[in-house]
């Protein structure tokens, strides 16, 4: 009604833009009451603990002044408390070892398991559905079982014997052998994701490329490197950045199966900035510990948007 | 070229691979069924020469925590999670799919980046936060409040791309038809983008389905906690009882394996939707 009134005296050019003016305004509205309970609900369960972190990282905070009193401002003095101490260091070593070695062990198995399923053979579907449980499985079980299985008496050290592959180990009471338990069962984890976003990589690789490339005499191996892996570029790109940033999340899968241990040959950040808070009771410490391990995220992150804004602009 | 012998080798080393790889999902089923006696057994034993069930039965020693109990938690837990997330992911995914405004996409970038966020990050903030709030204690709010941080930005980032996918003919025409914003939402986009619904839904209650850290730092009592945090103390004792345990584990995927049969083929989708494109 309003519109009505204000646009009958002026020109049919000025009215359009009056209606585009109003349509763009009516759009905005809409959008910011769509989009932002969900936005203030995270910046103030998510975005408000980060930023609290810093302050907490700042003060004394520990299970006598937690919920009230005076919490002392120490400025960097917890920083320098953890990287004196040594564990923090031993801890992002660990989890840098750890994310490498799986995101290569994903990703060559993955691959593998991409190249074999994507062949058209009965129930190659419905087998790729199956591999796709260890990702959905709850971290805690996943652990629970690779536990179990490596075990002074559990079944690998049994099928060890058996196959007289080597002597008795005691996986996870052993630094190397810990930490290669906790490889094995990430590894186990992201493969059916690696597998899953290389298999929808190749379907969007051209069959023809392939028939031209054996009319030119090309054999099975050199059409994987120079054709395969090379059109596999955008998938393996995200792949390496999307690896690292959930491989370095772990948490349930190492305070389960080794808790870190032996004498923190498994130590993760994760696990460490947990122990801090909930196990010592040293909040200030593990939101410390915490900001660490932000810090090294936000430049990985980074470097992703980098990449797919590249990729976006080369792209299009 | 198809070559012969890929109608009979391919089935069979596909098949081979996939139970060489479901081996430890196996191991875990096996060991509930087994009696205490026989778990450790040389040699060892494939299979259960004694079935037993005791462990499904009986409450874990030592603690008023049983499997169902257990179950019931994170039932609880992953409903609530998954009701939060989806009622506010699936307007602002709408907003951010179909709508242009100043912000939009510093906002897309928001959900990204805390998508990918651990939950170790925040836990200690977290935890202050919520003592202050009186959520510390026996109460399931604290660990919904904060699974619902996993699926809210999973849910939007994946949504976006359904909703901004459909064709822009669908809304004028509603519009011409008389459908206001609201119902041309209901009525015509929030059916169309069905499958991705079921997709973020999935994942929401998937997410909170196997949190540990949040019931387990947040929920004081431990009858309270989800089955995951069982797990995690029957886990710390000296002596494990194995079979218990995996009775716990097996009970605790039951709602996984049931996703994973019913809505099996929007989890691909979903999934590279979500981590591609995002």
């Amino acid at each position: 009604m309003c519109v009505h009134a204000i646009t009958l005296h002026r020109t049919p050019n000025a009215m359009n833009r009056v209606v585009k003016a109003l349509l763009r305004r009516h759009q905005t509205i809409t959008g910011y009451v769509l989009v932002l309970p969900a936005l203030i609900y995270m910046l103030f369960f998510v975005g408000y603990p980060i930023i609290d972190n810093f302050r907490l990282s700042l003060l004394d905070v520990n299970v006598m002044n937690v919920s009230h009193g005076e919490q002392p401002y120490v400025g960097l003095q917890n920083y320098r408390d953890l990287f004196e101490e040594g564990i923090l260091v031993t801890s992002i070593v660990n989890t840098m070892i750890y994310t490498a070695a799986c995101i290569v062990l994903q990703f060559i198995i993955g691959l593998a398991f991409a190249l074999l399923f994507s062949k058209s053979f009965r129930f190659a579907q419905r087998l790729r559905g199956f591999i796709m449980i260890s990702w959905l499985l709850p971290a805690t079980i996943t652990a629970m079982m690779y536990k179990f299985m490596f075990s002074g008496d559990g079944v690998v050290n049994e099928l060890m014997t058996q196959l007289h592959l080597g002597s008795h180990v005691d996986w996870l009471v052993t630094p190397v052998p810990a930490m290669i338990t906790l490889i094995i069962a990430n590894t186990w984890i992201g493969i059916p994701f690696n597998m899953i976003l290389l298999t929808t990589g190749l379907t969007t690789i051209p069959k023809d490329i392939y028939e031209s490339a054996s009319i030119d005499g090309a054999n099975a191996l050199q059409k994987f490197v120079r054709l395969t892996l090379p059109l596999l570029k955008p998938a393996i790109y995200s792949l390496l950045v999307l690896g690292f940033i959930y491989t370095f999340k772990v948490f349930e899968l190492v305070l389960i199966a080794t808790h870190g241990g032996p004498v923190n040959a498994t130590q993760m950040m994760s696990t460490y900035a947990y122990k801090l808070s909930f196990e010592l009771f040293k909040f200030s410490h593990g939101a410390a510990a915490a900001n660490v391990m932000f810090v090294i995220l936000f430049m990985v992150g980074v470097l992703y948007l980098w990449m797919v804004r590249r990729e976006e602009v080369s792209s299009s | 070229m198809k070559k012969r012998y890929s109608a009979w080798l391919l089935p069979i080393v596909g098949i081979a691979v996939t139970i060489l790889f479901l081996f430890p999902l196996y191991w875990m089923i096996v060991t509930s069924l087994k009696p205490e006696g026989e778990i450790f057994r040389t040699p060892i034993t494939w299979y259960p020469h004694t079935i037993d069930i005791k462990s499904y039965t009986e409450q874990l020693s030592g603690s008023s925590y049983n499997i169902w109990n257990g179950f019931k938690n994170s039932a609880i837990i992953a409903l609530g999670s998954l009701a939060i997330a989806t009622v506010l992911a699936i307007p602002a995914s709408y907003g951010l799919g179909r709508y242009k405004f100043p912000g939009s996409g510093v906002f897309l970038l928001l959900f990204l980046v805390t998508q990918m966020l651990p939950s170790s990050l925040i836990l200690t903030p977290l935890f202050i936060l919520f003592k202050h709030l009186g959520l510390i204690g026996p109460t399931y709010w604290s660990t919904i409040l904060a699974n619902a941080t996993i699926g809210i930005p999973f849910s939007v980032v994946t949504l976006r791309t359904y909703f901004a996918g459909l064709p822009k003919e669908l809304e004028e025409s509603a519009k011409i038809d008389g459908c206001g914003t609201i119902r041309t939402f209901f009525r015509i986009m929030l059916p169309i983008a069905m499958p991705g619904v079921v997709v973020v839904m999935v994942f929401s209650f998937l997410f909170a389905w196997g949190d540990l850290i949040y019931g387990m730092t947040f929920i004081s009592k431990e009858s309270m906690r989800p089955i995951t945090a069982g797990i995690y103390t029957f886990l710390g004792f000296q002596s494990t009882s194995w079979n218990n345990t995996m009775a716990f584990g097996t009970v605790s995927i039951i709602p996984v394996v049931l996703i994973f049969i019913f809505v099996q083929r929007y989890i691909v989708s979903g999934l590279t939707n979500g981590a591609v494109k995002g």
